[in-house]
Parts: C-alpha cells; sequence; structure tokens
C-alpha cells in the first residue's frame, strides 16, 4: 500500500467490463448498490471487441458477399467487389455503437467507471493501475468483488502472436487487407468460423488440427455438412497435423506440421493464425493477497451463487470456467449481482445454449440423445432435415437438420441440436422448452409460423411423437 | 387442481398429532380458514382449518389415527384453478392399461404424483417456479408436480410452502388453529375408537383402512373403528373395507358382547347389579402419551436426584392474609403460588445454573438470563405446564392474575402451544392434592424443578419444645449432569429463606 494512499470505498466491485462484468454493474446499479467497474481496455470485453460482435459482423459481410457471387441458380449474377477497409470500418462502427451502449448504460445505472488494471491488496481492497507509466494508481476498498476478467488467446509454442505473421483471432479480425493465403492452427469453433470469413473473402484457407476431428465437443453429424462445406469453398482441412513451427520465406512465411508418425508437411502461407482456444486471465489480479488460488487450467472455482471460496469475493464469465461463452458470463453477472444485494437468485439453468457462426450454422442446447441416456433418461429423437422444408428451399441452404431429444416416458424436452441455415436463432426455440420444462406435445401443439424455418423444429417435435405430417416417422 | 394439505408441524418438537375428529367429508365446500379437522397434538386440540376455498376431494386419514408431521391429511379441490390440470391429475389416479404396464417398470416417471427426478436429479419446473421456490425456501426437489408428466407448477411450491412453512415460520402460520382450540377432547365424541375394544371376534387393527365414504359413515353408526374390521378385499395394496365386512363385524360385536355379559352375570355381579368388566383398555394417545413420552426422555436423558426439605412459613401465611383481602378488592385471588414464585426467581439469579438447559448437540449449557416459570396444573386430561413469563417483571397481583388465568386455560383445554413453551423454570404443586414429599421429574430440557407439598399445620420442635407451624415441603430435582447436589441444597435454602421471611422479597 503506498503511504498516504487513501482508499476510496465501494459496495462492489467489479474487474473487468466485458459481458460478465457489465453486466454484474448494471444489475446491482439497479438493486441501488453501490458500484465500481474497472476496466483496463475497452468496455464490452473480447465479445464485443474482438471476439463475437466484430466476428459476426464480418462473417455476415462477407456472407453477403459470397452468396451475391454465387446467386446464378436464383437468376442473379453478381460479381461482389470487396472493398476491406470499408468493410471493416462498417465492422468498427457496430462495435463502437455496442461498446458506446455498454458504457452509457453502466453511467445510467450509477456504475463509477474506473479505467485501469486492477490487483488485490488485502482481503478488501484493490490497487488499480491507470494506463501507462506516469499514469498514477488508485485503491478501492470494497465489500464485495466480481472477478471478470475473461480470457485471452492461448499461444502455442514458438508461435507467439505478433500481430503481423503470426495472428491471434484478435489480430485477424482487425486485419486491414486480405491475406492470400493463410494457415489455421486448430479446427475448433473459432478456426472454423474465420476459415469460412477468409475462404469467402478470396484467401487461400488451409486448417491444420492436431487432433483427428474438426470442431472437436460436437458430434460427427453435426460437424460433417460444416466440413463438408468449408472443402466446398475451397478450405483445406488437414487433420492430425500439429503445427511444430514456422519460418519467414521472403514472400511470406512457411508453416511446418509434425504428425504422430513424424511425417512432416510444409506449407506456404502469407500469415498464420492461432485458434487453438482461450484461457482465463486470473495471473494479473495478485489473487493470492486475498487468498484464492486457480486451479490447474487458470479458472476460479465458483458455487451456484457465482460465489468463490471467499464469501465476498464472486467469478463470472470465462475465469469462472467452461463452457467461455458471452450469455453464460452474463447470467453469472446477474446473479453475482443479485446474490450480493440479498436477493434469492442462483444458477439453476436446465441447460446452456452454444451457437457456432460457421457455414452452415451449428447451434446446441441441453442434452444430446448420448448424455439423455447416460442421465438415466430414456431418450426419444425427432429429427426434421431442412432439405424438407420449404422455407429452406427458398434460403438455397437446404443443408443439416433439427433434432429435438426428449424423455420417452414423460416427453420432456431435453435438448436439441440443429446444423443448417439460422440454427444460431432457432435453438432458442428448444431453450426455452428446456427450461419451461416443455414436452413434445407442448412444441407439436404450438402453431408455428408457415413458411420459416422454425417449422422445422415443430416437425421435429412431431417426428418424435411419430405423427410428423411432412417427413417419415421414425 | 387438487391440493394436498399436510399435517403441520405445530411447534417445537411435535412430531406427530391424533386426527380427533373429521368436521368435513368429501365433496364438501370448504371456504378458507373454516375449520375441517380437530387434531390433538401435544398437549392441545387444535382446530385445523383449510388453507383454500374449494371442496373436500379426499380424507386420507381416520379418526383416531396418529399422523406424522408432513403427511397428507386431506385433499382439496380447487374452484377456478385450471380444469385441465385438474383432469390431467384425476387421469392419472387411475391408471389406463398402458400407464399401469409403464408403472409396473422402476422407472416410472410422469404420472402425475411425484416429482420427475432422474439419476441426474433433475426437476421439472419453469425459471419462475424455480424462483418462486428459492424465494420460499422450498427445495423444489422434494415437491410434488402436479402439472403435466408432473411439471412442478407455482400453485404446487406455494402448496408446498403452506404444507411446510409451519416449521420454518412456527407460531405465525398456526396462531389460526391454535386460537380456535376450545374443545376438550372427551366433547368430540365419537371417534375415540374406545366402544369397540370388547371384542371376542378377532379385530384387525391396521394403520389404515381403505373404504368408501359411506361404509365410513356405517361404521361410525356402528361405533366401530374402520381398522378393527376385518377387509375381504385390496385396492392398491391396502386393504379396503365393504359394508358387508362392517356390517357383520358389527353383528359379531354384539353377539360377543352379549355372551360376555352373560358369563358376567353368571360369575357374579358388580354391587351394582351391572356386570363389571375385569379390565378395560383404553388407548395411549395425545395427551396421556406426549406426557409419557416427555416424562419419559426426562427421566432417562437428566440423572435426577431429589433433594427435599420443610419451610417453616409463617411469615408467608401471615404476609398471604394480610394481602389477600387487598387483592380481592381488586379482583385478584392471592395464593401463595406467587410469593413463591417471586422467591425462586430472586434464588435462580444467584444460581443461574439452576435456571439453565443443557444443549446435548452443542455440548452447551444453555444459562437463560430471562425468568419464565412453569407451573404444573393437573387437569382432567392429564398434567399441563402453563409458563408465566418474565416472572421478574412482574407484581405478585399481576402473577397471581396470571396464574390463575392460565390454569383455568389449561383445564379447560383452551390453552396455546406458545402459552407452554419457553419455560426456563418449573414449579409442580402435588401439595394442592395433599401429600408432603414427592421426586419431581425434571420439565426437561430444563435442568431443575421444585415440588411444593401440603402446606399445612405440622409439630416443629424449637428450643426443645414441640409446637404446631405452617409449614411446606419443598421437593426439588436437579439434572445432576449440569448442577450438584450442593448446588440444590444451597439453592433450597436460599429459597426456604425467602419463604420463611417474605419480606426479604421487598428486597427484589
Amino acid at each position: 500500500m503506498v503511504v498516504g494512499d487513501i482508499a476510496t470505498g465501494t459496495d462492489v466491485l467489479i474487474i473487468g467490463a466485458g459481458p460478465g462484468g457489465y453486466v454484474a454493474a448494471i444489475r446491482a446499479g439497479q438493486l441501488d448498490l453501490d458500484v465500481t467497474l474497472v476496466e483496463k481496455d475497452a468496455y464490452g470485453g473480447t465479445c464485443l471487441n474482438h471476439g463475437c460482435i466484430p466476428s459476426k459482423a464480418l462473417i455476415t459481410a462477407t456472407g453477403v458477399a459470397h452468396e451475391a457471387g454465387n446467386a446464378e441458380e436464383m437468376g442473379i449474377h453478381a460479381d461482389p467487389a470487396i472493398d476491406m477497409g470499408g468493410m471493416m470500418e462498417w465492422k468498427e462502427g457496430v462495435v463502437d455503437q455496442l461498446t458506446g451502449g455498454v458504457e452509457k448504460l453502466c453511467k445510467a445505472n450509477g456504475v463509477n467507471l474506473v479505467e485501469g488494471t486492477a490487483e488485490f491488496d488485502g482481503e478488501n481492497r484493490v490497487r488499480v493501475a491507470h494506463g501507462g507509466e506516469g499514469q498514477g494508481s488508485e485503491s478501492i476498498e470494497f465489500e464485495h468483488a466480481i472477478v471478470a476478467t475473461g480470457s485471452r488467446p492461448i499461444e502455442i509454442p514458438g508461435f507467439e502472436f505478433d500481430g503481423e505473421r503470426i495472428l491471434s483471432s484478435r489480430d485477424a479480425l482487425a486485419l486491414k487487407s486480405v491475406p492470400d493465403s493463410l494457415v489455421i492452427v486448430g479446427a475448433g469453433y473459432i478456426g472454423m468460423e474465420l476459415a469460412g470469413v477468409f475462404a469467402k473473402l478470396g484467401t487461400d484457407v488451409t486448417v491444420v488440427e492436431m487432433l483427428e476431428e474438426a470442431l472437436t465437443g460436437f458430434a460427427d453429424d453435426l460437424a460433417k455438412p460444416v466440413v463438408d462445406t468449408m472443402e466446398d469453398l475451397g478450405v483445406e482441412i488437414r487433420l492430425g497435423e500439429a503445427a511444430s513451427g514456422w519460418e519467414e520465406t521472403g514472400e511470406g512465411i512457411a508453416v511446418t506440421t509434425e504428425t504422430d508418425g513424424g511425417e512432416e508437411t510444409s506449407y506456404d502461407c502469407e500469415k498464420a493464425l492461432v485458434a487453438v482456444g482461450r484461457a482465463p486471465v486470473t495471473d494479473t489480479l495478485d489473487l493470492e493477497a486475498i487468498g484464492l488460488e486457480p486451479d490447474g487450467d487458470g479458472f476460479l472455482a465458483t458455487d451456484d451463487r457465482a460465489r468463490t471460496k471467499l464469501e465476498h469475493v464472486f467469478a463470472v464469465g470465462d475465469v469462472a470456467g467452461e463452457p467461455m461463452l458471452a450469455h453464460k458470463g452474463m447470467k453469472e453477472g446477474q446473479v453475482a449481482a443479485e446474490v450480493i444485494a440479498g436477493e434469492p437468485s442462483a444458477l439453476d439453468y436446465q441447460a446452456v445454449p452454444a451457437a457456432v457462426f460457421t457455414e452452415p450454422e451449428i447451434g446446441t442446447v441441453g442434452l444430446s440423445p448420448e448424455e439423455a441416456e447416460d442421465d438415466g433418461f430414456s431418450p426419444v429423437v425427432g429429427q426434421m432435415p431442412f432439405r424438407a422444408s420449404g422455407r429452406a428451399l427458398t434460403t438455397g441452404h437446404t443443408e443439416g437438420f433439427v433434432r429435438i431429444v426428449a424423455d420417452e416416458e414423460s416427453g420432456f424436452v431435453l435438448g436439441g441440436q440443429i446444423v443448417g441455415p439460422e440454427a444460431s436463432e432457432l435453438i432458442a426455440e428448444i431453450g426455452l422448452a428446456v427450461e419451461l420444462g416443455a414436452t413434445l406435445e407442448d412444441v407439436a401443439a404450438t402453431i408455428h409460423t408457415h413458411p420459416t424455418l422454425s417449422e422445422a423444429v415443430h416437425e421435429a417435435a412431431e417426428n418424435a411423437l411419430g405423427h410428423a405430417i411432412h417427413t417419415l416417422n421414425r | 387442481m387438487v391440493r394436498e394439505f399436510k399435517l403441520p408441524d405445530v411447534g417445537e418438537g411435535v412430531a406427530e398429532g391424533e386426527i380427533v375428529q373429521w368436521l368435513v367429508e368429501p365433496g364438501d365446500e370448504v371456504s378458507e380458514d373454516q375449520p375441517v379437522a380437530e387434531v390433538e397434538t401435544d398437549k392441545a386440540v387444535v382446530e385445523v382449518p383449510s388453507p383454500v376455498n374449494g371442496s373436500v376431494k379426499e380424507i386420507r386419514a381416520e379418526e383416531g389415527e396418529v399422523v406424522p408431521v408432513g403427511e397428507v391429511i386431506i385433499t382439496f379441490a380447487v374452484e377456478g384453478e385450471d380444469e385441465d390440470e385438474e383432469q390431467e391429475t384425476a387421469e392419472s389416479e387411475e391408471p389406463t392399461e398402458s400407464q399401469e404396464q409403464v408403472s409396473e417398470e422402476p422407472a416410472d416417471i410422469g404420472d402425475g404424483s411425484e416429482p420427475i427426478e432422474t439419476s441426474a436429479g433433475r426437476v421439472f419446473a419453469p425459471p419462475n417456479v424455480r424462483r418462486l421456490a428459492r424465494e420460499l425456501g422450498v427445495d423444489i426437489s422434494s415437491v410434488s408436480g402436479s402439472g403435466p408428466s408432473g411439471r412442478v407448477t407455482e400453485g404446487d411450491v406455494r402448496a408446498a410452502d403452506e404444507g411446510s412453512g409451519e416449521r420454518s415460520k412456527g407460531p405465525k402460520q398456526f396462531d389460526a388453529g391454535l386460537q380456535s382450540a376450545t374443545r376438550k377432547a372427551g366433547e368430540s365424541g365419537e371417534g375415540d375408537g374406545s366402544t369397540d375394544d370388547t371384542g371376542a371376534v378377532e379385530s384387525a387393527d391396521r394403520d389404515r383402512t381403505l373404504a368408501a365414504p359411506a361404509t365410513r359413515t356405517l361404521a361410525e353408526e356402528e361405533g366401530l373403528d374402520l381398522n378393527r374390521v376385518p377387509a375381504t378385499e385390496e385396492r392398491d395394496g391396502e386393504a379396503f373395507v365393504t359394508p358387508e365386512a362392517v356390517k357383520e363385524y358389527a353383528q359379531a360385536q354384539r353377539e360377543a358382547k352379549a355372551a360376555d355379559a352373560q358369563a358376567v352375570s353368571e360369575a357374579g355381579t358388580g354391587a351394582d347389579g351391572e356386570p363389571a368388566e375385569r379390565e378395560e383398555r383404553v388407548p395411549y394417545r395425545g395427551i396421556r402419551r406426549t406426557i409419557g413420552t416427555q416424562m419419559a426422555t426426562s427421566k432417562f436423558t437428566a440423572p435426577h436426584v431429589s433433594h427435599h426439605d420443610t419451610a417453616e412459613v409463617e411469615g408467608l401465611v401471615e404476609a398471604r392474609a394480610e394481602l389477600k383481602a387487598r387483592a380481592e378488592e381488586r379482583g385478584v385471588r392471592l395464593t401463595y403460588m406467587p410469593f413463591i414464585m417471586k422467591a425462586i426467581v430472586a434464588v435462580l439469579k444467584e444460581f443461574p445454573e439452576m435456571n439453565a438447559s443443557l444443549d446435548e448437540e452443542s455440548e452447551e449449557i444453555v444459562v437463560k438470563n430471562y425468568y419464565n416459570v412453569g407451573i404444573a396444573v393437573a387437569t382432567d386430561a392429564g398434567l399441563m405446564v402453563p409458563v408465566v413469563k418474565k416472572v421478574d417483571e412482574k407484581g405478585l397481583l399481576q402473577l397471581a392474575s396470571e396464574v390463575n388465568d392460565l390454569a383455568k386455560k389449561a383445564r379447560e383445554r383452551s390453552i396455546t402451544r406458545e402459552e407452554m413453551q419457553g419455560g426456563t423454570f418449573t414449579i409442580t404443586n402435588f401439595g394442592a392434592i395433599g401429600g408432603e414429599y414427592a421426586t419431581p421429574i425434571i420439565n426437561h430440557p430444563e435442568v431443575a424443578i421444585l415440588g411444593l407439598g401440603e402446606l399445612a399445620e405440622r409439630p416443629i420442635a424449637e428450643d426443645g419444645e414441640v409446637k404446631a407451624a405452617h409449614t411446606l415441603p419443598l421437593s426439588l430435582s436437579i439434572d445432576h449432569r449440569v448442577v450438584d447436589g450442593a448446588d440444590a441444597a444451597a439453592f433450597a435454602n436460599r429459597v426456604m429463606e425467602y419463604l420463611e421471611n417474605p419480606t426479604l422479597l421487598l428486597l427484589e
């Protein structure tokens, strides 16, 4: 502690203004708590600034270009020209609008905003270093703290991010020009989403993946349409190859991969993007000062009130563990704020939905048939292929399907998996059904608008019940 | 929809109650707070009020049956609530063939009666219902769902809260029931199950018997306890009694009684010419059993030591005689009890370990800095212990009037549980009936009890002379785990000092 330093006090100190942190701050402000939100970079965190929002902006923009250029079947002949600068400007406009909105909402809810990097300095105290050298620092004493410091991309040995040749996902989303060729290390959802973006921009994309499958964590039948579409877009997917090193080649770089068997391959490219996952940011906080220790992966363990082992310290969002999803962090932030305010809040959701914005999209929520069986249910499955959907045909995207999983005896909807057009949106209906404890009958008895893609959810429920009209029943 | 009503917890330590009498029948319309049953619990007969407006759907406990707290005793069909849900429940109660097949399997879920729970422990309920459960402190995994396929609804959570709420909220929830407790158990007439105990025909004596309402009425008319009627059928694995079985059993009972009477008259008659029964069996129930349980707990938990002594109380007799007339002018009957209470409280302040209890679980002696004195009162139904609160803050007249008032309520059985709780020390006045010494059993978990013998003139020796003087025999029992014999003797000596010189009380 600095001699003569006078600390300001606050009810709730929140470290990090990402989706977990800003939601916690706004909710705590609504609940009449005195809230201080510390952010070192930009309001909105990774999601708004370097993740979900910019990537989805670019996915949409490149999608428009790609669609327009590939619509001969619909009688459209176009050759879209992409102005990368314009596209980035539009993307940044979207981001600015959202981050500005977060800042305004925080202020409107009485949240004190402090810029800087927070470090614990005792059980009820943090030290916030403002900006760079000479910018000074301040101490803040708190009753409760919420750690919402998020995550950062994982680097792999030999592939340190430099923003020039070796890019993180954040760098890739800020590129000013379209690279001619790109090696993407990692075929997870970030790698596959960005593979789609750059392929549609005309980049020659190669994806190398150490594991034997792309999109691990998703069932094969969900991953396959994505892999097929990527290949149709010209993306080369190399499985079972681990990136082992790279070197300058004059014109660009050569990325070397190695198989388990020791076989080496070299890929020439302009840049390499490393997207092998994200690690929680807990190393900047001096957690030792309050006696908290992250687990081996860097996460802070929390209970169903988002509380760490310390009664007055909470952790939300990516630092609180998998899945690292903004909407999970938002819920945790809300619950943490409500618990601090003495409300009977808890993390008792039945399912966390997830979406991958590849082409086609993947959306999942709740239990897969296998998981349902493991949990002691007798699962029944209903499925509807998009090729049987009138609306899907009219969009030109008929790949994929909707699957709904329910308990055969009670009919309760337990989960769903969708791959196909607008899967990220459509999954919400199944999520709602899971949360409400709705049955297949409930979904089937709900009239869905025709002609829409959501009819596929309805039809899947009918299919599970054995009276689907537009498909053959199971 | 159907609302279940569970026997509420009526206070500390009460685990069960006896259904004395049902005041309603299936099909009856009831309004909220209307008494539906009389339940005899620990030392009080309470009227249980309906929690809802609606009609009685099913009565699940027999009169005379002892029901554990938390068991559903009656169900109501609630008007104005979702009719579809009612249909759902009704249907699920009468399983179709296919449902029956399903229900044979162990993983029988979705029958509408139990919460849907899997090995993963999932309960199906919408988020707003989950939140409500958290707000009310209801464990949603223990709530029976009445929604489709057993989904837990808002109503289910509220019903669970009402059913168990009394446990956590205690007196507040049950006040209405207690305040209406004005009836003596003996006045309830039928349902005490004592009329058919002489039967020579073997009785069944089950805990639970299924029967149609008309059969129940028939059994009532015959004065029979359905649980004793031999059953010829089973429904859902439980004994089911038909009207024919009731008639047959009633006839057999009458014949047996007639045979007994004849046998007795042949063997000789009683002094009044009436046949005298050799023995009679009276159910060990209600208050009698509660007293028994309490006494046994105390006797076998706390090692009792009794200390006896006699106070010479001429001073007390004079003081009371002097004040009695003044008290009567103010409409108060002044007994010796308030003096004794004041004396005891004065001494308890000197011996705090006597005004204590032992918390066995946490291994702590809980010394009370408040003085609530229980006064054991003999009533027709048995011993009751009303508690006079804050004795140290009250004057003689106020104590006299409170003691009189509480004793009257106890005898009339209109006393509430609250008026019998919270004691820190107990006095038992067996001397009011006569006698000198006894071994009082401590009112567990208190650690001491003072028994009073009869205040009477007795011979005492003074300066080598025997003379008559008013004396009061004292019997003090202590829990030897907490209090030692020497302390008991010192305590008794100080009490005697106050009783022999009541003017000392003026210093208090």
